[in-house]
């Protein structure tokens, strides 16, 4: 033993590494609530597992118009190993988008974004806005009849946009159709342009995260928030001195520092594990037994296939079929506008009051736009069954 | 109840004797469906209630625990109250249609319904039994299980699944009608081009319906209420009602539109009927009156804010006013005829400033689609500006005016539903099963009516 | 100290202005050609390019019929892309229609049972001479760019409008 402290001391002398990891493994945590907190972690842990499953892909798939579909193809065919890996980079990246909104309406519902953590929030939808830009241009790689089609839908949207639509069509394409010059530059930003712009910020959100603590929900003081009504609530309990470092300014005494904390290693770890570990398992089960599927090779001149979009991308295509002519720019506003609002929702919300039943300003809208885009989609989803 | 008998007492005779070779014809026929369908509207004005309550009991209840509040218990136990009380009734008249009237009047198409949906109505019959049971042991358990109440809760919410599955599984029996698939499968036929929006649009409206329903109940209550806490309770459930059904009520034009559209690609001759045919002038005033029944809910909230001079009422007013004209510009019809054929005919298909009988203003596209639209916005702003001025009003102290309002709603909302439920019905028309088989009871052999494949 | 020239540069300054020159220069020679290269596809001209589509004195009259064409990709590829060419013969005057779609450039085919084209995607529909008669597509079916010798069939790769 006296060798291994020896070498680790030689090590923290040169590196400071022991109060680095003290600092990271023992940050406090609140007690309660701290299972919603593991939807975070099991973000972080599935858009890993797409950079090495897609790193891992890269050795093989070439991005060609007549070799993208005949690299995946043998892939599909002759090595099993590298078809899971596909499968897996699949499912992970559909399972990622739903945690992700879980863990979008859980930060909403719980004022997570209020002072200080406003930045927070703003990276984070950021973040969220580069993650679906990875689902979407990875979905156009494979080059397949599914891929070839959401390519052209995908690219024709920007059409819309008055004055400068072709112009930014054919940014994307490299023309006015859809071909070579498209497939290279979505590579190009699937694989390089986009992760350089989302792992600076996933630390830079994690960074914050630290700053200031992982508490301020109402769900951490269930039992000291006194209702309007003080019914059946037990009085509060003297709130216990702030301790450093938090909060990392100073914020409204009722949210500065739960009832109770623990030490983030190895209890919230657990927590994460289980629930990362639990994602992890499902995104096999679903990568083994349903695998990755490949579709024919593209073809612009079919007159039989029905393209049908992604499941993310539903919500977008219903509105596609249910808006007339007239009022087609609402499928670009509608979106824009909706990302310009979540961007700008902790500069709107004000408000210290973190409980959310005392804050329907915020929530009804909130929740309508949730449900809006949840119905949407169920009304398109009859399209994934071919029906 | 006597009349009721009275109603049955001829098709009773029909259990005596051989079932008819064909369905009926001629003045019977007309009396046959005007029979079915005052039945069949009854069914659905109570049973919408029963699974809007079994839905949204449960889900008060959990919010009363989350909020720990006392009144939102009270709320959700007089909701098991009422389901115990009407779920008999409803049942026995839906009974007896499927199994004594549909089968003598109608029984070839029937049983070919039943052949074609066995397991939707397999599964239905068993949801019912588990719904029944569960509202039962629900609303009785309620005391026993007060210190249970995780269990109590977890009984709510698989009643809340039941009451779904029973409103899905006729769905998709009634959406078949309207847009049959592939009878040979039971994936495709669960999943018909409209079961899924019927669905949705079914379960968002009961949803609705119950809010306003309890609403106006509690409205004729807080009236003949004389205890402070009573008046409180009935005041704030009342107010709490209107709020669910207009939160509801609000995804309606979209769940609608999608549901039209559905119908347009899917069964072209029933969407024409309704937009441009003998229906469109039923269809008008459905839009019509889901703008009045938004412009009564937004009146409310404005005059309950006023009553205690909360903030907001103001606004709400000038909200009502944006309403009025929204509802105005849905109102408008395209072709001022009866139906757009008569107009055609006619030769007049031209806009009426040109001397035509065509009102451009009138068209769905884009105008109708603005108006929902606009429709849907402003009753968003007027729940959320009622919320933010509740903590300013104390409960118990709504005047007349706002009770009347509350019973209003719900009268609005029944006449909505047997609306909605005659256009249905009728658009399908002459087909009881879209392209295949006629109200006559003949089988349809031709070719079906265009229809665009997905 | 000596009295100073305010118009010359502290040491401070200059260090400060040499910093932000430095950083100038590098960033415009590196983005201007990045720049350049991002917006390039804008100003590259696809040359368009004539096929032989075949012979169409066998076309049924009011029956569309569909024909494939292999043009060149382009660009660097060797590749070639099957186009769809659905070609209709209304009395004496051709319609050479493509199946792009003008919603949202879905595959069109067309439907023998409704007498019209139909988009699987979102619903739009055309009718035999190309207009729309239903759905959200904003404009016609569009046309290539085509000239017929006898009875064979040019097309060239691009239409007569833009989609």
């Amino acid at each position: 033993m006296g060798r291994i402290s020896a070498a680790y001391n030689w090590f923290d002398e040169r590196t400071a590494i022991r109060s680095l990891i003290r600092k990271g493994l023992y940050e406090a945590v609140p007690v309660r609530g701290a299972w919603f907190y593991t939807l975070g972690s099991a973000t972080l842990v599935l858009i890993l597992l797409q950079l090495i499953t897609g790193i891992f892909l890269t050795l093989l798939y070439v991005p060609s118009v007549s070799e993208a579909w005949a690299s995946l193809h043998y892939l599909a065919q002759h090595d099993a190993f590298g078809s899971i890996v596909r499968a897996i980079h699949l499912w992970s990246a559909y399972i990622l988008l739903f945690v992700i909104g879980l863990h979008m309406v859980r930060t909403f519902f719980s004022g997570s974004y209020k002072r200080p953590r406003e930045l927070n929030w703003v990276t984070g939808v950021g973040l969220f806005v580069l993650v679906l830009a990875m689902a979407i241009t990875g979905a156009f790689l494979p080059w397949d009849q599914a891929a070839y089609w959401t390519a052209v839908v995908v690219t024709n949207i920007p059409v819309y946009t008055p004055f400068i639509g072709s112009f930014l069509r054919a940014l994307w394409r490299g023309a006015d159709t859809i071909g070579p010059t498209t497939l290279s530059r979505t590579f190009g930003i699937h694989v390089w342009l986009i992760p350089a712009i989302l792992f600076p910020l996933i630390g830079a959100h994690l960074a914050l995260l630290r700053k200031h603590g992982e508490f301020g929900s109402y769900v951490n003081y269930r039992g000291a928030y006194r209702s309007r009504e003080g019914v059946d609530v037990p009085p509060a309990p003297k709130q216990r001195p702030i301790e450093p470092p938090y909060p990392a300014v100073p914020t409204d005494e009722l949210w500065a520092a739960p009832l109770e904390t623990e030490d983030f290693y190895p209890h919230q770890t657990f927590k994460d594990g289980v629930v990362s570990a639990g994602l992890v398992i499902l995104v096999f089960i679903l990568a083994v037994a349903i695998g990755a599927p490949l579709e024919a090779i593209a073809d612009p001149s079919t007159t039989s296939y029905t393209p049908v979009p992604e499941w993310f991308f539903l919500p977008l295509d219903e509105l596609l079929v249910l808006v007339p002519q007239q009022l087609i720019p609402l499928v670009l506003v509608l979106p824009t506008v909706g990302v310009l609002l979540l961007l700008a929702l902790p500069f709107i919300d004000r408000d210290p009051e973190r409980n959310p039943f005392e804050r329907p300003a915020v929530m009804v809208p909130g929740a309508f736009a949730v449900l809006f885009v949840v119905l949407l989609t169920l009304l398109g989803s009859g399209r994934l069954f071919n029906l | 109840m006597s009349a009721l008998i009275a109603l049955i007492a001829p098709a009773l005779h029909l259990l005596a004797t051989e079932l008819p070779s064909q369905a009926p014809q001629g003045n019977n026929r007309l009396a046959a469906q005007a029979v079915i369908g005052s039945l069949f509207s009854l069914h659905i004005l109570i049973a919408g209630l029963v699974s809007g309550a079994g839905e949204i009991g449960p889900a008060i209840e959990f919010l009363g625990f989350v909020r720990q509040r006392r009144r939102y218990d009270r709320l959700a136990h007089g909701l098991g109250h009422f389901m115990t009380l009407y779920f008999s009734f409803s049942s026995a008249i839906a009974i007896l249609l499927i199994t004594v009237l549909l089968v003598g009047y109608w029984g070839h198409f029937w049983t070919t319904m039943v052949t074609i949906g066995w397991w939707p109505l397999f599964i239905e019959a068993w949801t019912f039994v588990l719904q029944v049971s569960l509202a039962y042991i629900w609303y009785y358990a309620w005391e026993p299980l007060r210190a249970f109440k995780g269990v109590h809760m977890a009984i709510g919410g698989l009643l809340a699944i039941a009451s779904f599955l029973q409103v899905y599984m006729i769905d998709i029996i009634a959406s078949y009608m309207l847009t049959p698939t592939n009878p040979q499968n039971p994936l495709r036929l669960a999943l018909n081009p409209t079961s899924y929006p019927l669905t949705v649009h079914r379960t968002i409206g009961n949803l609705a319906y119950i809010g306003f329903a309890f609403g106006a109940f509690c409205a004729i209550r807080f009236l003949r209420a004389r205890n402070p806490e009573d008046k409180a309770f009935y005041d704030w459930a009342g107010s709490f009602g209107l709020l669910w059904g207009v939160a509801m009520t609000l995804m309606q034009p979209i769940i609608g539109y999608s549901y039209a559209k559905e119908i347009q690609l899917h069964s072209y001759g029933s969407w024409y009927k309704m937009m441009f045919g003998t229906l469109s002038p039923v269809f008008l005033w459905q839009i019509t009156l889901l703008g009045i029944m938004f412009i009564t809910a937004t009146l409310y909230f404005g005059r309950r804010l006023r009553t205690d001079g909360a903030r907001g009422a103001g606004l709400l007013r000038l909200m009502s006013v944006g309403l009025v004209l929204t509802t105005l510009l849905a109102a408008m019809p395209y072709h001022l005829g009866f139906t757009y054929a008569d107009v055609a005919a006619a030769g007049l298909n031209r806009p009426f400033w040109e001397g035509g009988l065509i009102n451009p203003l009138g068209s769905m596209i884009p105008w109708k689609v603005l108006a929902l639209m606009f429709y849907t916005l402003i009753a968003i702003a007027a729940v959320v500006w009622y919320l933010r001025g509740l903590p300013g009003v104390i409960w118990g102290s709504a005047r007349r005016g706002e009770q009347r309002i509350l019973m209003l709603m719900a009268v609005l909302t029944m006449l909505m539903i047997v609306t909605m439920g005659f256009i249905r019905e009728n658009s399908r028309g002459p087909f009881l099963i879209s392209g295949e088989m006629t109200i006559q009871g003949q089988q349809n052999t031709q070719n079906p009516q265009p229809t665009p494949a997905p | 100290m000596a009295h100073r020239d305010p118009r010359r540069l502290s040491r401070r300054q200059f260090a400060l202005l040499g910093t932000q020159v430095a950083g100038a220069v590098v960033t415009v020679l590196l983005g201007i050609p990045i720049v350049g290269f991002l917006i390039s596809p804008l100003f590259r001209q696809q040359q368009a390019v004539w096929r032989e589509v075949g012979d169409i004195g066998a076309v049924p009259d009011r029956q569309p019929t569909k024909f494939d064409v292999s043009f060149p990709l382009g660009e660097w590829t060797s590749a070639n892309v099957n186009l769809a060419v659905y070609v209709v013969k209304i009395n004496a005057d051709y319609r050479i229609f493509s199946n792009v779609c003008t919603h949202m450039e879905c595959p069109v085919r067309w439907e023998t049972s409704l007498g019209q084209f139909l988009c699987p995607c979102h619903g739009g529909l055309y009718d035999m001479t190309g207009n729309n008669v239903g759905g959200p597509p904003p404009k016609p079916l569009p046309q290539y760019v085509h000239r017929i010798e006898g009875t064979t069939l040019f097309i060239q790769n691009r239409f007569t409008e833009s989609v």
